[in-house]
């Protein structure tokens, strides 16, 4: 049967391929820069954060999970920065967001 | 001299009025000494496994990158100046030739570590070239960086002696 161990890494790794997925879609369907930054920051944090930490669970202990750990860690605080400065620099450049009027022909 | 680039550097800041943001700055500042010990781990880890100079030094010259894209590109370049780079690139070389000619010195071929009489000379070998190889590498990265970004905030007239001509 299935172990408390494997239930962890199944549902950790569900979670993380699901939000790769949300970013993927909201990469391919929103409609400007900052909504798509906005999609792929978060989803992408927590997809590939969920990934890593269903690796840390499978190395029960020992080097590979503090290598994990520590890889989680500086995602976590990297992936928002880089959103952060993209979005920064595009508004720094004078993107405009875009709004409702800009029609529906983006679809 | 001086005053004269301090003009230049306002009339930028006037066109295009960026302000640096605090969450960059905090976050390299919190990265920087995580991301060069990485680099140098890279480095020394080309040796026996995966890993090595090239890759190391990329690394390395990252951490100069976001200092420059976090606190400014011209602060950055006042800070770690032309002629050093220069300097450190002609170290990492004379570094790995020396290694290299030592050996044929000692009566070895180049880069024959076992000429040395150390103890492990191959394995201390390597990593001092391989350290020797990232030097190389992240001078030059840091060095090509700095070019493309002056073509980038100068216009035309990179050259120093050119805007001073200018003013």
């Amino acid at each position: 049967m299935v172990t408390i161990t494997e239930g962890a890494v199944v549902a950790l790794l569900a979670g993380g391929v699901f939000f790769g997925l949300v970013a993927a879609v909201g990469l391919l369907r929103l409609p400007d820069l900052y909504t798509r930054t906005h999609a792929a920051s978060k989803t992408d944090t927590l997809g590939a954060g969920l990934t890593l930490a269903a690796v840390a669970v499978v190395y029960d202990a020992g080097l590979p999970t503090v290598k994990a750990g520590l890889l989680l860690v500086f995602l976590l605080i990297t992936n928002p920065t880089a959103a952060h400065a993209i979005a920064r620099a595009a508004a720094d450049q004078g993107i405009e967001p875009w709004t409702a009027e800009d029609g529906g022909d983006e679809q | 001299m001086s005053n004269g680039n301090d003009e230049n550097g306002d009339e930028n800041l006037g066109e295009r009025l960026y302000v640096e943001s605090p969450i960059i700055m905090a976050t390299v500042r919190v990265v920087a000494p995580f991301v060069l010990t990485f680099g140098l781990f890279i480095m020394f880890h080309g040796a026996d496994s995966s890993g090595g100079g090239f890759q190391g030094g990329v690394i390395v010259s990252t951490v100069v990158l976001m200092v420059a894209i976090a606190f400014g590109i011209e602060p950055t370049r006042d800070w770690v100046d032309p002629t050093t780079i220069v300097a450190v690139m002609g170290i990492g070389v004379s570094v790995f030739l020396l290694i290299g000619m030592g050996s044929v010195a000692l009566g070895g071929r180049f880069l024959e570590y076992h000429a040395y009489p150390v103890y492990h000379a191959s394995k201390y070998g390597i990593e001092l070239v391989e350290l020797a190889i990232g030097v190389i590498v992240a001078s030059v990265v840091v060095g090509l960086f700095f070019a493309i970004a002056a073509g980038v905030s100068h216009g035309d007239d990179a050259e120093p002696a050119e805007s001073e001509g200018l003013l």
